[in-house]
């Protein structure tokens, strides 16, 4: 399934599909999101079919202050929960 | 969820790619043994491709976009393997180089303007179409429509830059030096000097990585136990087929194969293949390109018109990568037909093929045969061509990000 509660903040985490998309839109689309995520959306799911994307999404994610869970879920998709990191840590 | 089916389904698919792959390394070898090396070669290539995820057009790319060097590091390595190797054949096929031969196969080409503009234009469309004609080709393998556009793209890019070829021989290309190394400073010299030059680049893309914030290290699978010697199989068989490999190993190999390529033959390379393709579907129409001036003692990659069959070896490198890739992507699960659901990628894919197809056909190679190909050969052509292909990929990352 692709809704997940995210319980802290009691909504559901949004959801962003990049499948289809061509390098390096997955990463740009995902950055774009995660900066426009509101401060109380503590996470962000993206589905992706971009395998670089598994590389590229981490490590910008990490500079905007997220974590990254990668979980395949199907031929050649991926789903990535990006979470926020909480204050201070 | 998608149509891919089970696991097991798709390895049977890939282990029926490679059965058919086989036979037609067979038969290719009863008709012709240079045809069936070809393939081979274009196999292993397009798997190593595939397995890599080895990209030129994110290697320059993401150093402006992201300050992230994965692609970039894999590059340099798969040039500092290919240069020992190169520097090794030519020490053997020119002894002293001083002489004033050039080895007859090296990609020692023209370097004047054309090189400049053609890796400019290179540089954006790589970028605009998300992947360079390696890129493009293993893509296509890994069921990308937006390759299939952009190599369309690219093939309509070499017609015209076939139908220019003559204006810039004449202005620019029969003039222009072809400047090898080792002509001034010998072999040991000219290897120690690239290698030098290769190290430096790496420590500047260490430098801008860090610049650009913290560094996250790709996430491997850790913790698996090994129990016996049918565990260890098991690993080495998903670290091979599944696993996407360490972008170092991927270069190094690549290096590797285009050293043997060259030993057996000439250094890796195919635009000037695809070139053919499309000046002889252009003479379907009667609008064949006239036959390029100079290019018939030119190595790297320009257009050679055949006469002859419509099939020759560089036929089979090129069939070779998209199969390997596409039994390569099968085998791991990651084959799935993406389509794109902006409509204005469809666009952006023609025109940087185009853009890619002019440059390579003035640059006379891609990022394979005008760089990959060309640094390791000591020639300086090589490295005027990436400076300028990195400035088009910076300014191509300019675009994108307004396309976005």
């Amino acid at each position: 399934m692709t809704w997940e509660i995210d319980r802290t903040a009691s909504k559901m985490a949004k959801t962003l599909d990049v499948r289809g998309e061509i390098c390096p839109y997955p990463m740009m689309r995902t950055v774009t999101a995660l900066k426009k995520l509101s401060a109380d959306d503590r996470t962000l799911e993206v589905v992706t079919d971009h395998a670089p994307a598994l590389d590229t999404i981490p490590t910008q994610a990490a500079r905007l202050g997220f974590e990254t869970a990668v979980e395949k879920v199907g031929g050649s998709e991926w789903r990535l929960v990006l979470t926020r990191k909480r204050e201070g840590t | 969820m998608s149509g891919a089916g089970s696991p097991s389904r798709h390895v049977l698919r890939a282990i029926a790619v490679w059965t058919l792959a086989a036979v037609v390394l067979v038969l290719a070898f009863g008709v012709d043994t240079e045809f069936a090396r070809f393939w081979a070669f274009g196999l292993a290539f397009g798997f190593v491709l595939q397995r890599g995820r080895f990209c030129f057009a994110s290697a320059f790319r993401d150093l402006f976009l992201l300050g992230h060097g994965r692609n970039m590091k894999g590059v340099l390595v798969g040039l500092a393997v290919a240069s020992v190797g190169f520097a090794i054949v030519m020490a053997r096929q020119v002894p002293i180089a001083e002489l004033g031969f050039l080895p007859p196969t090296a990609n020692v080409l023209p370097v004047g303007v054309h090189t400049a503009l053609g890796g400019v234009l290179f540089g954006v469309g790589m970028v605009l179409a998300g992947g360079c004609v390696s890129g493009s080709l293993y893509r296509m393998g890994e069921g990308y429509l937006a390759s299939w556009i952009a190599f369309a793209g690219l093939m309509g890019g070499l017609l015209i830059s076939n139908y220019t070829w003559n204006w810039w021989w004449e202005r620019s290309m029969s003039t222009a030096p072809r400047i090898w190394l080792p002509l001034s400073l010998g072999h040991s010299w000219s290897l120690a000097l690239t290698l030098l030059a290769l190290g430096a680049v790496f420590v500047g893309v260490l430098w801008i990585e860090h610049r650009a914030g913290m560094v996250i290290p790709a996430s491997r699978p850790v913790g698996e136990v090994s129990g016996s010697v049918a565990d260890d199989l098991r690993a080495l068989g998903l670290n091979v087929f599944v696993r996407g490999w360490p972008i170092v190993i991927a270069g190094a190999v690549l290096g590797g194969l285009n050293v043997l390529l060259f030993t057996a033959q000439e250094p890796w390379g195919f635009t000037g293949e695809v070139a053919r393709w499309a000046a002889e579907l252009a003479g379907l129409f009667g609008a064949a390109p006239p036959p390029p001036m100079g290019a018939m003692d030119l190595p790297g990659c320009v257009l050679i018109l055949s006469d002859g069959p419509v099939v020759n070896h560089m036929t089979f490198m090129v069939g070779g990568m998209w199969v390997g890739s596409f039994a390569g992507a099968l085998g791991a699960g990651e084959f799935k037909v993406r389509i794109p659901t902006q409509r204005v990628r469809y666009a952006q894919s023609f025109g940087g093929g185009v853009l890619m197809g002019y440059g390579a056909g003035i640059a006379m190679g891609c990022t394979i045969g005008a760089f990959f190909s060309s640094i390791p050969s000591l020639a300086i052509n090589g490295w005027v061509f990436a400076a300028f292909l990195g400035l088009g990929a910076w300014l191509g990352t300019v675009m994108i990000r307004g396309i976005a």
